[in-house]
């Protein structure tokens, strides 16, 4: 709930106590549930559990439909190259502004460009921002987390300290300012976004291991002179990663709407590329003159329709992950 | 006037350098219309034609005029400097000389003025008993008390630099003096000021609203109060402070004594928000009675134009400004003229009209533009028609070949992205060149212009401070405009294409050593061939038009736009 | 418990020092306010003046004291585009926004309490799954999706203002407030929806509900005594903490709807680089946001005795 509500879905809205605390504490609560039957080993039974959770996630039928759509974009993604009917960024002046034809699916904007093409293209680039500051602040919440929780003491202090810090920014107005130092760019954006997730990760993570350090396979694995880099890597991170992977999953929805966010307002998203918060501040000043709707509407489908399709998603694979916390 | 508005929502997107992902082959060719688009052929063939101004009438006093603008920067005129605060400001305030909607200066507070031979003193005779707001009587010691609010160093003033030419500048400016040494106000109805730099068309800057005479109530720059209702010489007067991102209340001021009296009871003017979407608003406004007068967007021209020139509501006229590209004269490829010309031929400006700015713009023909009407000479540029068998030519002669690289930046957030685009692809289309293609933001397109090692081309454009052909030659193209001396330190004046032609330079300083006008303006008239016609030195693109759609039903005189674009606001009067 | 509260107050502290050196940092990388950046370049002497005028030929740390100290003294001083005292701005963006944020809070808290409630009173009905759907798009569509279509959809139409409105025109600032309002709300409205059905069906489940139905209560009167106070804290600290955020969702929503708070303040300011504006209010925001979660960790830890040990 450190992100504004605003930027889209949080995974823990339904553990309402909880959610709240792990803003600002461990979440012990949270952690001791999920973890309750912990060491799982061998590859036998990790399948065994990832085939319990794709049944639990198959029963899910909104999930299951936001998969089939979040698949689809991905190929699109990846083919957009090929698929796209017209260059996205090849303007035809004497044709700005047309509403959707047979030549032009979508329409053309404000330069001629063809809509269908950059909706398109802003599939692929939505995918990539995605991806990357989920993967990103996934790798640095879960190491700087893993850390913080297992050696305790001063690392943790600051590690948290820091966390605290880059939380107290309102996340778009701490986007806003990051994209002011490192300029624009689709980069920098990424940058700014990781910048401000990472900290959640982290202190889900840093939760998840504190709990999990106390545990006594991890004291079984201690008494047998394992290593600490040997007890994170194979006792604690595989147990205590759930919450955090939940969590970045989900938030791949709330940097899609952050980067339209900010493109909106037409910082950091640089203005020739097509994207879809820039289609929708480029209509502004068409949204009531007639036959330019389409301007504004095919891009705002396209964001809820990506939007929604990943937090079904997230919905279902929390829920089939964690079943007690639905 | 010298800077740029911000931009808050972008107002128009375009092609740049792809950032992440290049699109690739099996894509049609996005060329062509659709077939429900209307058509091309009602666009005109490049702009739209100019109407001519209506005879000024006399009428009756009463009404009130409605318009909206966003947002000034200040209406004082201590730091009045686009067209939005000067507005206000210039009918707030009355200075030594006017200047008319022609360009033309005219006597306003001074009656008449004269200056010595070199013209480095200047003797202003001042109307007596015209007064202020506050009934204070203007007097020349009014117009120094003014002048040295602007310059004085704590004051910091954006437009200070007007005053360079005046003897004790530096000092004041600098914070060693405080008082504007070569100014003298001891007759309260002469002025007299020295020139550092003698310039035989000082009075022609005299009209710019930062000379404006200042009430003792003034007192420093920095006053909140009078910033916000400054109490002035003009035509009209406060009625009530600025109401900041709301709106600005003008009435009549009925001891008005520096020219004729303005016959309107009052002025509304609403702050409208958003920079992109204003003139939306003011013409949304015009449409539903709300406003008496709006700027089109250029979207809606065509439309726009149809109902208002019907009833003698439209204006349309080129201005005091011009688009160009700044050209890196010194260093190759385009330190040969020929390269140049070449460039210049290949760009097909009636395309780009009609096809970005829906035919708002009149195609370039020469720098000093149409709104200077003795000055003006179209085609001075021959090279400013399209011709790209002619470019092929003379590129092969420059030795511009397939391929050749070319640097051509822009400024992004200024609404330049299209056009810039469309120049880069009819350069690589008809010419072959590798464009080298980026947009930056403004201060560091400036600092790329003033390195010695700038190269290729650089989208620009200028508008007029005071009305004369020389401040569109003088800044751009002379010799001291470089503003070093060395060929390897940073460019830091208006000319950083450092062009340097003596044969100009002298032409120049001629002129502004010439009392005659007519003799000054054919004088830049022949340093405007050197420059534009023989070497080309900067690249001409559109010439400013503007366009304006006022109620003509309720009003007249206010067929025209004053020098700053805005309503004649001391003409207009009720039908 | 008070070691924890002043431990806790200490973090605060800590942060909003933190917070706002990195704003002022941050805004000093950023780069020059004064270099040229329009058509005509700016004389060097003029910009050394701006320069001084402002105080940025000052070392930065003497900038980023000078500016704390003048902060506690509500002092802001003028801002770099039109030299307006950044305190009168503040005063006319302020309650704009604030009336912005009660009413959209106002309307969050209605439409979200009832949706939940009804939902987890008719829990796996229709009913149920039809609020859950909703609530879920209203969380997955982003806030200027919305405000763009209601703007195109309303504005101008029975009482809502047309958004461009004239300066003679007067509009009841109601009127005004009512669509902005929606929009930044909406988001929320559906996240309370949730949090209320979620923690309305964990109180139904605890033991003290089950014993009042035992004892023959009518239904209405065990989910109106009982169920309804219980779970209504998580909502009542969810929306104290969302108070900081709604700034964020402000910033978009008043540019949408040319609503003159803070956060169209603060969007041009950014694009003016015009830092006297932009850290007042950056600050202003990180101190709520900071002052929010503190009080609610306390009274989780009041609540909670558990979490005092950490």
């Amino acid at each position: 709930m450190t992100t504004p509500p605003q930027s889209g879905h949080e995974p823990d809205t339904q553990v309402p106590a909880q959610a709240l605390i792990t803003q600002f504490e461990a979440p012990e609560p949270l952690v001791e549930e999920t973890t309750e039957a912990p060491a799982i080993k061998g590859g036998r039974r990790r399948t065994g559990q990832i085939r319990d959770i794709w049944k639990r996630f198959r029963r899910n039928k909104l999930a299951v439909v936001g998969l089939a759509v979040v698949g689809f974009l991905m190929v699109i993604a990846i083919l957009q190259p090929f698929i796209s009917p017209y260059d996205p960024m090849e303007q035809n002046l004497l044709n700005t502004r047309k509403p959707p034809s047979g030549n032009h699916f979508f329409g053309t904007d404000i330069l001629g460009r063809d809509m269908f093409s950059g909706i398109l293209y802003g599939v692929k680039l939505a995918m990539i921002v995605g991806w990357s500051v989920m993967v990103l602040s996934l790798i640095v919440g879960v190491a700087l987390g893993a850390i913080a929780g297992f050696r305790g003491k001063a690392v943790d202090s600051i590690i948290m300290r820091v966390t605290d810090i880059v939380l107290a920014f309102p996340s778009l107005i701490g986007a806003i300012l990051v994209v002011q130092i490192f300029g624009n760019g689709i980069w920098q954006v990424i940058i700014a976004l990781v910048l401000l997730s990472w900290p959640t990760a982290a202190r889900l993570m840093r939760g998840s291991t504190l709990s999990l350090r106390e545990s006594e396979y991890v004291e079984a694995a201690r008494s047998i002179g394992a290593s600490d880099t040997r007890i994170v890597t194979r006792h604690v991170l595989p147990n205590a990663i759930a919450p955090t992977l939940i969590y970045s999953f989900s938030h791949i929805g709330v940097a899609i709407v952050a980067m339209a966010s900010l493109a909106f307002l037409g910082i950091g998203v640089p203005a020739d590329i097509p994207e879809w918060g820039t289609m929708i501040a480029d209509a502004v000043p068409s949204l009531n003159v007639e036959g330019e709707s389409h301007m504004w509407i095919f891009p705002s489908l396209a964001i809820v329709v990506t939007t929604l399709a990943f937090a079904f998603v997230a919905d279902g694979l929390r829920d089939s992950i964690d079943p007690k916390l639905r | 006037m010298s800077r740029t508005k911000s931009v808050l929502l972008r107002a128009a997107a375009g092609l740049a350098a792809a950032s992440l992902v290049l699109s690739a082959c099996s894509q049609q060719s996005n060329t062509g219309t659709d077939e429900d688009s209307g058509g091309g052929d009602n666009k005109p063939s490049s702009g739209y034609p100019e109407v001519e101004n209506t005879d000024i009438s006399e009428g009756k006093p009463g009404g009130t005029f409605r318009l909206g603008i966003v947002e000034p920067v200040a209406i004082d005129p201590y730091n009045a400097q686009e067209s939005e605060g000067i507005l206000v400001a210039a009918y707030l305030f009355t200075g030594l000389t006017h200047t008319t909607p022609d360009g033309e200066t005219e006597p306003a507070v001074a009656e008449s003025w004269e200056s010595n031979e070199d013209c480095s003193e200047w003797t202003f005779n001042l109307k007596t008993g015209t007064k202020f707001h506050d009934g204070e009587e203007v007097t020349s010691a009014s117009f120094k008390r003014g002048w040295e609010r602007v310059v004085a160093k704590a004051s910091a003033s954006d437009v200070a630099y007007h005053f360079d030419q005046i003897e004790g500048y530096e000092e004041l400016n600098g914070g060693t003096a405080n008082a504007l040494s070569g100014v003298d106000a001891s007759d309260p109805a002469v002025l007299k000021v020295k020139l550092a730099k003698p310039s035989c068309e000082f009075y022609i800057r005299t009209a710019h609203t930062a000379f404006s005479p200042m009430p003792k109530a003034a007192g420093a720059a920095q006053n909140q109060k009078f910033n916000d209702q400054p109490i002035g010489n003009g035509p009209f007067m406060m009625d009530g402070p600025w109401q900041h991102d709301a709106g600005i209340k003008l009435k009549r001021f009925d001891d008005y004594g520096a020219a004729d009296k303005a016959y309107l009871d009052a002025v509304e003017i609403t702050i409208l928000v958003g920079d992109e979407t204003a003139q939306q608003k003011e013409l949304d406004g015009l449409n539903n009675g709300q406003f008496d007068w709006a700027r089109i967007p250029p979207n809606q021209l065509k439309t726009t134009r149809e109902k208002y020139e019907a009833q003698d509501g439209w204006i349309s006229k080129k201005t005091f400004g011009i688009d160009f590209l700044l050209v890196a004269a010194t260093k190759a490829p385009m330190d040969d003229v020929k390269a140049r010309k070449a460039v210049s031929m290949a760009i097909d400006r009636d395309a780009i009209i009609n096809g970005v700015f829906d035919g708002s713009r009149a195609p370039a023909t020469s720098f000093v533009p149409g709104g200077f009407k003795d000055a003006y000479q179209p085609d001075v540029c021959d090279a400013c028609k399209y011709d790209p068998e002619k470019a092929k030519q003379l590129a092969k002669e420059a030795g511009l070949t397939e391929g050749t690289e070319l640097n051509f930046q822009f400024n992004t957030g200024g609404g330049h992205e299209e056009w810039t685009a469309a120049v880069k692809q009819q350069l690589e289309k008809n010419l072959g060149l590798k464009v080298n293609y980026s947009g930056v933001e403004f201060s560091d397109m400036l600092e790329n212009q003033q390195q010695p090692n700038s190269t290729g081309i650089y989208r620009l454009s200028w508008g007029a401070d005071y009305a004369t052909p020389g401040n569109f030659l003088q800044p751009l193209f002379s010799t001291e405009a470089i503003g070093t001396d060395d060929p390897n330190a940073p460019a830091l004046g208006d000319n950083r294409g450092r062009y340097s032609n003596p044969e100009f330079d002298d032409l120049v300083d001629e002129a502004t050593a010439t009392k005659d006008e007519a003799e000054r303006t054919d004088l830049y008239r022949q340093a405007e061939k050197i420059a534009i016609g023989d070497d080309l030195a900067n690249i001409p693109m559109f010439e400013r038009q503007q366009f304006r759609a006022f109620d003509s039903k309720k009003w007249a005189n206010a067929g025209f736009m004053d020098f700053h674009e805005n309503p004649p606001l001391n003409l207009i009067y009720q039908k | 418990m008070g070691k924890f509260i002043t431990r806790r107050l200490a973090h605060a502290v800590l942060v909003i020092v933190a917070a706002t050196f990195l704003i002022y940092l941050g805004l000093f990388a950023i780069g020059d306010p004064f270099a040229s950046s329009g058509e005509k370049t700016v004389p060097p002497e003029i910009q050394e003046a701006l320069r001084e005028k402002f105080g940025m030929d000052q070392p930065f740390f003497v900038q980023y004291l000078t500016y704390l100290q003048n902060m506690f003294t509500f002092d802001f001083g003028v801002d770099f585009e039109q030299r307006r005292d950044v305190a009168d701005m503040l005063a006319n963006a302020v309650p704009a926004t604030a009336r912005l944020a009660l009413f959209a809070i106002a309307i969050e808290i209605i439409i979200g309490l009832t949706a939940g409630i009804i939902a987890a009173v008719s829990q796996y009905t229709f009913r149920d799954v039809l609020i859950t759907v909703i609530t879920t798009l209203g969380i997955g569509i982003p806030v200027f999706v919305v405000g763009i279509g209601l703007r195109a959809g309303l504005s101008g139409e029975w009482i809502f203002p047309a958004v461009p409105r004239s300066f003679t025109i007067e509009v009841p600032w109601y009127q005004e407030v009512i669509l902005p309002a929606i929009t930044l709300a909406i988001i929320d409205a559906a996240f309370i929806a949730r949090l209320m059905r979620g923690s309305m069906l964990e109180v139904m489940r605890a033991d003290y509900v089950r014993t009042a139905r035992a004892k023959g209560l009518s239904e209405r009167k065990v989910i109106g005594k009982h169920a309804l106070r219980n779970s209504i804290i998580p909502v009542v600290t969810y929306t104290g903490v969302s108070l900081g955020v709604l700034l964020g969702g402000a910033l978009i929503t008043e540019t949408i709807f040319e609503y003159q708070g803070v956060g169209y303040l603060l969007v041009r300011a950014i694009s003016q680089q015009n830092a006297p504006v932009i850290v007042p209010i950056v600050v202003f925001a990180v101190l709520t946001f900071v002052a929010l979660s503190t009080l609610v960790d306390i009274l989780y830890a009041y609540l909670d005795p558990r979490i005092r040990l950490h």
